[in-house]
């Protein structure tokens, strides 16, 4: 699957990565990255529209209004993880051009 | 219950009430996280970037419609759409500016001639002040077609309203 992947969405994707299993609040997720609501949800929005996010609401409790939880696919699962593998090969690609004029 | 927080609710109310349906989720989900935001500002603007996420979200969804009826191919994200708003704005300032430009010419010549005002149909202003600005307006859209698209619409649309506008002002003016 082709998507750009901005720094922000790569810090989204590294916080579920955490613990890939577990549900995640949005305004977690935003105190986790430091991004804010408008530049968080539009990332999650194009994830969920790809298929590489799984959106739910939670149970209702008395009193308690339920909250939007959300949790990488198994899709966006291997997504990020082949992701991160070309990131780690590309860095080990390119010249350390610090080392080579020190 | 602070101002900042109260009106950070209503903006959220409001902005999911009239959500387009494909997103009305999302923005219920935002509106709920209002209630665990600590602070009142940061739950303003929470609420101020949910709205903009929102907006640009929807916009984006209206925008793919119409390129899959026009058959327009490409690939939209939300940054290109930002960069096609900022390229129609700033067509838009151009011609403004231009439009202003003119105006001063025309004032300046009046000045320093006074006699281009004959006979009581002001043919100079005319040249001046729509002839020439809707000129380039035509030839700079037509240019810039091809590689700006977006800042060429803005400015065809500027051309247009400034064209109605003097039609309007023609049509409410001549008593001859």
């Amino acid at each position: 699957m082709k998507m750009r992947l901005s720094p922000q969405t790569l810090q989204i994707l590294d916080a579920f990565l955490q613990d890939p299993t577990d549900w995640k609040y949005g305004y977690d997720l935003s105190r986790n990255t430091g991004l804010r609501s408008g530049t968080l949800y539009p990332i999650l929005m194009r994830l969920a529209d790809r298929k590489l996010l799984d959106t739910t609401w939670e149970a209702a409790e008395m009193g308690k209004p339920p909250r939007h939880l959300y949790r990488l696919t198994p899709d966006g699962l291997q997504f990020v993880r082949e992701s991160q593998i070309s990131r780690l090969t590309e860095g080990m690609r390119r010249p350390a051009w610090s080392e080579v004029k020190n | 219950m602070p101002a900042a927080r109260r009106l950070a609710i209503r903006v959220l109310r409001a902005v999911a009430r009239h959500a387009p349906d494909e997103c009305r989720d999302w923005a219920n989900a935002m509106l709920r996280e209002l209630d665990f935001i600590e602070g009142d500002w940061a739950a303003l603007f929470w609420a101020m970037g949910s709205t903009t996420a929102i907006f640009r979200y929807s916009s984006c969804g209206l925008k793919a419609w119409c390129k899959k009826y026009s058959g327009y191919k490409e690939e939209l994200t939300m940054k290109d759409l930002g960069k096609e708003i900022a390229g129609l704005l700033l067509g838009v300032a151009m011609a403004i500016a231009l439009a202003f430009c003119a105006f001063g010419l025309l004032q300046v010549s009046l000045h320093f001639f006074p006699v281009l005002e004959f006979g009581g149909v002001p043919w100079a202003a005319w040249v001046i002040v729509f002839a020439i600005p809707e000129t380039i307006f035509i030839v700079g859209a037509v240019k810039l077609w091809q590689k700006m698209r977006p800042m060429a619409l803005g400015i065809l649309l500027s051309a247009i309203i400034f064209a109605t506008h003097f039609v309007m002002h023609l049509v409410s003016h001549w008593n001859g």
